[in-house]
């Protein structure tokens, strides 16, 4: 068990920049997610960790150990494919068996390490198989169990579960979340699906285009946004974006439609920010403002609203008994306590123009 | 005119032009292979003596059996060279190797040339007077300056050998990328992270998972370095003697040079019978199911 340290680390192709400049600390133990949209550089930081791709520049640390020049295989990681990477000619016995084989492990003691790994990931009855007689939630599951047959200092996971459909997906991230808390070994885990990332990690790095975004825990990253891509980023629905303007305590949409008080200075170009929950749709005329429904979705859990309003679409998240028809007239409140304010031209939170911050603790 | 016998009709000329090239001179030989079958000999052609010419070449012709193992010992050399230097230059070439696939291009090269030309173009490159290899070898290795490489009978093989890997390395490399390019890089990298070193990831993982390929590769090479001929025909004619003078060689030299088309016919059956096996081991690994 180890903590991870990445310094200063850059992967350059030619002009392209892949990683730009990064510095993360990761806890020993510590389950950190790398979240961000394909090709923001997530998997690349991952896949230097494991010394499979080597770092333009910066310096990778595991332990105390200055891992930049060590092979893959001297940087005592295990990992867990997207594509799983399990060998196609080999037993699921020999997948998960190689690891401790292929590091001189004596002969007796690899059997029952073998056998408890397959218990783990309920996988004892199909040893014998070879991988393509097994299904894709299996083969994710040799794919684990091999990553967690010996006991690497750092386990690292490349989008494991975005190759199974979405009901698998969601027990075996059940499992992953069991498995994790049960081994208690630093993982880094790569995904592009926001919940993957809020349900797993202790913490989360949000990335785009080789920059971390933010870095913080689930309920920071949800609840304090810094910027514009990580608050369109989180949460499903995402985050409704309002262009307007405040004056006179009033946010105004882009178009001249007050929307909400808000108790912060004049400013002619801001964008607001109000999560699907913070919106309440009442009858036409009871609410703050009015607004025309451009689509009901009813999810069974819950309702979806699209509704638009000073020329912009926002998303209302209603119970799910609300029932509404497309093109009705609604009124909508937006709840002033949970307002977010961000630059339009950077995409930075504005915190200290004189903006009251509901969320800052 | 109906389509049933509309399309038989546009078959037909290909159909007769197989038959007339392929399948006619196939029954002609094998029939030919239990007569006299003397060129020199008016009727004997059709004058029938049973399994005599198969007898003959067993039991009283020590150059046969000379060509039989000439023709062995060409084929492991060749097939067993040609398929380790073309994995290693695979093992290079492929795409996210170490080389660039511009040299691939340059890599077909030697394939492009007929086997004949090969072999007038090494017979000119060991010329004792003005043979560039020659040459070469005289000043890089002083005692090798005197050396007529293709008077001695063990160098002239040895120079039919590197003739020959030289001109099959291209195609058998440029299959063996192919095969190289489609096993799957994660588990390259897993094992990589597993633990496994260079050589341990070449053992497990790439040579298991290549196995189909390199079998069908090195099949295909038994074949064809059993047929050599025209090559060997340019560059040592057989000689010295009768040193690297392969079976079809001797048939030719039988039927073509001697006139015992015969006896030839029969030769070259008996050489069907090793063709057949690896034929039916190629289509095998080729068309299987799997």
């Amino acid at each position: 068990m180890a903590s991870v340290s990445l310094r200063n680390l850059t992967k350059r192709w030619g002009s392209f920049v892949g990683v730009d400049n990064q510095s993360i600390d990761i806890a020993d133990r510590e389950f950190l997610v790398l979240l961000g949209p394909s090709g923001c550089g997530k998997t690349t930081t991952m896949r230097m960790i494991a010394g499979l791709e080597e770092p333009t520049d910066g310096e990778i640390w595991i332990g105390d150990q200055l891992v930049n020049d060590a092979l893959p295989k001297d940087r005592d990681v295990a990992m867990v494919f997207q594509n799983y990477g399990l060998y196609p000619h080999m037993t699921v016995y020999d997948n998960i068996a190689y690891p401790l084989k292929v590091r001189d492990t004596p002969k007796e003691n690899i059997a029952p390490r073998v056998q408890r790994a397959a218990e783990q990931v309920e996988l004892s009855g199909f040893l014998d198989r070879k991988p393509k007689e097994l299904s894709g939630g299996q083969r994710q599951r040799v794919a684990l169990a091999r990553a967690i047959v010996r006991t690497p200092q750092l386990f690292l996971m490349d989008e494991p579960l975005s190759n199974l459909d979405a009901k698998l997906r969601v027990s075996m991230r059940a499992e992953l979340k069991h498995l994790s808390r049960e081994l208690k070994i630093t993982t880094v885990y790569v995904t592009h699906d926001q919940i993957e990332a809020m349900t797993l990690a202790d913490r989360v790095a949000v990335m785009k285009d080789g920059v971390i975004q933010q870095l913080g825990t689930p309920d920071e990253i949800y609840d304090d946004p810094q910027n514009l891509f990580v608050a369109g980023f989180i949460g499903s629905p995402a985050m409704n974006l309002v262009n307007g303007s405040i004056a006179n305590g009033v946010f105004s949409s882009a178009d001249g439609t007050p929307m909400v008080n808000i108790d912060a200075d004049d400013c002619s170009s801001v964008t607001l920010g109000v999560r699907a929950d913070d919106v309440t749709a009442i009858d036409k005329g009871q609410g703050f403002t009015d607004a025309v429904v451009y689509a009901y979705e009813n999810t069974g859990e819950n309702t979806l609203l699209t509704v638009l309003c000073g020329g912009q679409r926002i998303i209302v998240r209603g119970d799910r008994h609300l029932r509404k028809e497309q093109d009705e007239v609604i009124g909508i409140t937006l709840n002033a306590a949970n307002l977010y304010l961000f630059d339009p031209e950077s995409g930075l939170r504005l915190r200290d123009t004189g903006v009251r911050d509901n969320r800052s603790r | 005119m109906r389509d049933r016998t509309l399309k038989y009709l546009l078959v037909a000329p290909a159909v007769l032009v197989v038959f007339a090239t392929t399948i006619w001179p196939l029954i002609e030989s094998l029939r030919l292979s239990f007569t006299v079958g003397r060129l020199n000999k008016p009727g004997s052609l059709d004058q029938y003596i049973g399994w005599e010419n198969y007898t003959w070449a067993f039991l009283y012709e020590p150059a046969f059996w000379n060509s039989v193992t000439v023709t062995a010992i060409y084929t492991v050399l060749t097939v067993v060279l040609t398929t380790l230097f073309a994995l290693a230059l695979a093992l290079l070439l492929v795409p996210g190797g170490r080389f660039r696939s511009g040299v691939q291009t340059l890599l077909i090269l030697p394939f492009a040339m007929s086997p004949a030309l090969i072999g007038v173009s090494f017979r000119f490159m060991f010329n004792p007077e003005f043979g560039l290899f020659d040459a070469l070898f005289g000043v890089m290795i002083p005692p090798l300056a005197d050396v007529s490489w293709l008077a001695d009978p063990v160098l002239a093989f040895a120079v039919c050998v590197m003739a020959d890997v030289w001109g099959w390395i291209p195609f058998l490399t440029l299959v063996l990328i192919g095969g190289l390019a489609s096993i799957p890089r994660e588990t390259l990298e897993a094992a990589q992270v597993d633990g496994a070193s260079g050589w341990r990831v070449f053992r497990d993982i790439t040579l298991p998972q290549l196995a189909p390929v390199l079998a069908v590769v090195i099949i295909l090479k038994t074949i064809f370095s059993l047929k050599t001929f025209d090559q060997i025909f340019m560059l040592t004619n057989g000689g010295p003697g009768t040193a690297t003078q392969t079976l079809s060689h001797y048939i030719y030299f039988n039927g073509m040079k001697y006139g015992q088309i015969g006896y030839a016919s029969s030769v070259a059956w008996l050489m069907v019978i090793p063709m057949i096996f690896l034929t039916y081991a190629y289509a095998r690994y080729v068309f299987r199911k799997n």
